[in-house]
């Protein structure tokens, strides 16, 4: 008997050990992030340290520097431009990926393996940042914003994913609608997509964030102002300390210059935290999926 | 499949073979849309490649740069960045895989054995969060932290009496703020992949070590990490498969002249060499190098995992 309490005092401070590392997990994950939050609400004529930045009562905070940012034309147009290449890179990256995905899964397909082939060789060997770079300006894309989204529309992995999802569904669906006549494209098109969804959701936001978040292209291959992304914006704003060419003082009236760098990371991030919720639950299929042998 | 209808044919394979092509005729229609992607996006810049061999002006192009042998990769052995870069690139690597696999095994365990829903769920959603964040937003975070004037590591140092320390250009603190950052970004992301090794752990294991009278402590020594230790192997060779690629956003976003030593890796010297200074031949040259190099070891790793699992990665 003694032996058995025992063991039950073992568990117990086996999970208060589990129990506390997960708290200490998460508060080193939330504390960077709340003291950014609070830096970006923090009022032009706040007193004192960060730490009590941190804890400054929500009805003190200011929101000057939001509405210096969502009223200043170089960041609407930013955010315009950052919407569009979300928008067209997405569609992009679908229309050259479930093509491929679709074809890849079709296992009698004669030549599927020299396809696969064909999509392995650039996974396993990349030639590099220069060659990429004569390609895409070669191909006139300077100063488009394509040129964010092209070079990177088709990711392999996605495409396992995608492909792994297609082999699931069920054969006799395909089958039935083949006897009757179908051509592979309108099994693809009538009876494949529309079972589809969630993963044509879930690859579309992968494709996306990933646009979204994108600022080497951008830096690469865009010189034009008007033409300049989110992350690009951001990445002047962050590194001007105190007030350079890229952020006059009088176009961001009244928020002291920390609180515009912390909010305008938020209000870029923003697009994202709305699409997490929908692709978290995917989160462990995918990497499932993903880790099936083609 | 072909009996019977093939006995008149005088070639029934590549007769049955053409009619599978011809079925699949619409296929290879909507393929070949990607099909010709591949060819321009992924094809031609392997076809670009040569430049590392040439003496690349802009004006002659590709194929009429005059050929120049290896001297752009023996400029860049024999320069005294070489084992600069080579050093701090496979220091990052290392340094990451040996605080984020070990963080990301600890946070998996402690997920699936933690009892109270709402805090695994608040910690799983926080935890993969950052993930998405961009280095650009992660910089706004860090400066949020380490900034000599706003930060709040510095406020706590001030209120202890101490000096403000300029964290993100000294060169001592610049490898734990590269190391760190990127613990903090990526463990949750990591740790999804050991949390679904998890989920197939046969639970009649845990029913029979509970009968047996083991402790919690037991269970997680003697079943769910040997339950894991395969995918732990597979993820240290698959990172060891991608050593050189020490993360360019991140190193990029964070650095600054005063830290280069510490700081540059191959990624970042290939863009200030190539795109700001115009050395096309040498930047192609070490990138071909990295390509090269990589390549072999994603098919070393590779035959390491399939030996070791029974099964590849393609």
């Amino acid at each position: 008997m003694a032996g058995t309490i025992r063991l039950t005092k073992s568990d117990k401070f086996f999970h208060f050990f589990i129990d506390a590392g997960l708290v200490l997990i998460l508060a080193v994950l939330i504390v960077p992030i709340w003291s950014t939050l609070t830096l970006s609400f923090r009022p032009n004529d706040f007193i004192g340290s960060a730490l009590d930045g941190m804890f400054l009562a929500p009805w003190k905070w200011s929101t000057a520097a939001y509405r210096a940012l969502l009223g200043h034309r170089s960041f609407l147009s930013a955010a315009g431009n950052s919407f569009r290449i979300f928008f067209e890179g997405v569609a992009t990256a679908l229309f050259f990926t479930v093509p491929l995905a679709y074809a890849l899964s079709i296992k009698t397909l004669p030549g599927r393996k020299l396809l696969y082939g064909i999509v392995l060789v650039p996974y396993l060997f990349n030639p590099g940042l220069v060659p990429n770079y004569l390609l895409v300006t070669k191909l006139g894309l300077s100063n488009t914003l394509a040129a964010v989204f092209l070079p990177g529309a088709v990711s392999v992995y996605n495409t396992l994913i995608m492909k792994s999802f297609f082999e699931e569904l069920p054969e006799e669906l395909k089958e039935s609608a083949r006897i009757d006549g179908a051509s592979e494209l309108t099994v693809l098109l009538r009876i494949i997509l529309p079972l589809s969804k969630p993963i044509l959701l879930t690859i579309g936001l992968y494709y996306g964030v990933h646009f979204w978040n994108d600022f080497f292209n951008a830096m690469l291959y865009i010189n034009d102002p008007k033409l300049q992304p989110l992350p690009i914006l951001l990445r002047n704003i962050l590194l001007s300390s105190g007030m350079n060419e890229y952020v006059e003082a009088s176009a961001f009236g009244e928020a002291p210059i920390y609180a515009i760098k912390a909010a305008s990371v938020f209000l870029a991030a923003i697009p994202m935290l709305v699409a997490y919720p929908f692709i978290q639950k995917y989160f462990v299929k995918g990497t499932m999926l993903g880790s099936i042998k083609g | 499949m072909m009996e019977g209808q093939s006995v008149l044919l005088r070639n029934p394979a590549s007769h049955a073979l053409w009619r599978r092509i011809i079925r699949h005729r619409s296929v290879y229609l909507v393929a070949s849309i990607s099909f010709i992607y591949f060819i321009i996006f992924k094809y031609i810049p392997i076809w670009n490649a040569q430049i590392a061999f040439r003496d690349f002006q802009a004006l002659k192009g590709v194929t009429g740069s005059p050929w120049v042998g290896l001297k752009n990769f023996s400029d860049f052995v024999n320069s005294y960045y070489f084992w600069e870069l080579i050093r701090n690139t496979v220091f990052y690597s290392v340094g990451k895989m040996a605080f984020s696999i070990p963080a990301a095994v600890f946070l998996a365990v402690a997920l699936y054995e933690c009892r109270i829903y709402g805090l695994r769920k608040t910690v799983q959603t926080m935890a993969y969060l950052p993930h998405f964040l961009s280095w650009v937003i992660m910089y706004a975070i860090l400066l949020a932290i380490l900034s000599p004037s706003n930060g709040i590591l510095n406020d706590i140092i001030k209120a202890f009496g101490g000096e403000p320390v300029s964290f993100m250009t000294d060169t001592k603190y610049f490898p734990w703020i590269v190391i760190l950052s990127d613990t903090w970004k990526e463990t949750g992301w990591s740790a999804i992949i050991f949390l679904a090794a998890l989920m197939g752990i046969d639970p009649s294991l845990f029913e029979a070590a509970s009968v047996e009278g083991a402790s919690a402590w037991q269970r997680v020594r003697y079943i769910t990490l040997p339950a894991i230790k395969p995918v732990i192997v597979v993820v240290l060779l698959l990172r060891l498969g991608t050593v050189l690629d020490a993360g360019f956003n991140q190193i990029f976003m964070l650095y600054s002249l005063p830290v280069y030593s510490v700081a540059d890796i191959i990624d970042t010297w290939i863009y200030r060499q190539g795109i700001l200074e115009f050395r096309f031949g040498l930047a192609t040259a070490v990138g071909l190098f990295k390509g090269v190099f990589g390549l072999l070891l994603i098919v070393v790793s590779n035959k390491l995992i399939k030996r070791y699992t029974g099964n590849g990665l393609y």
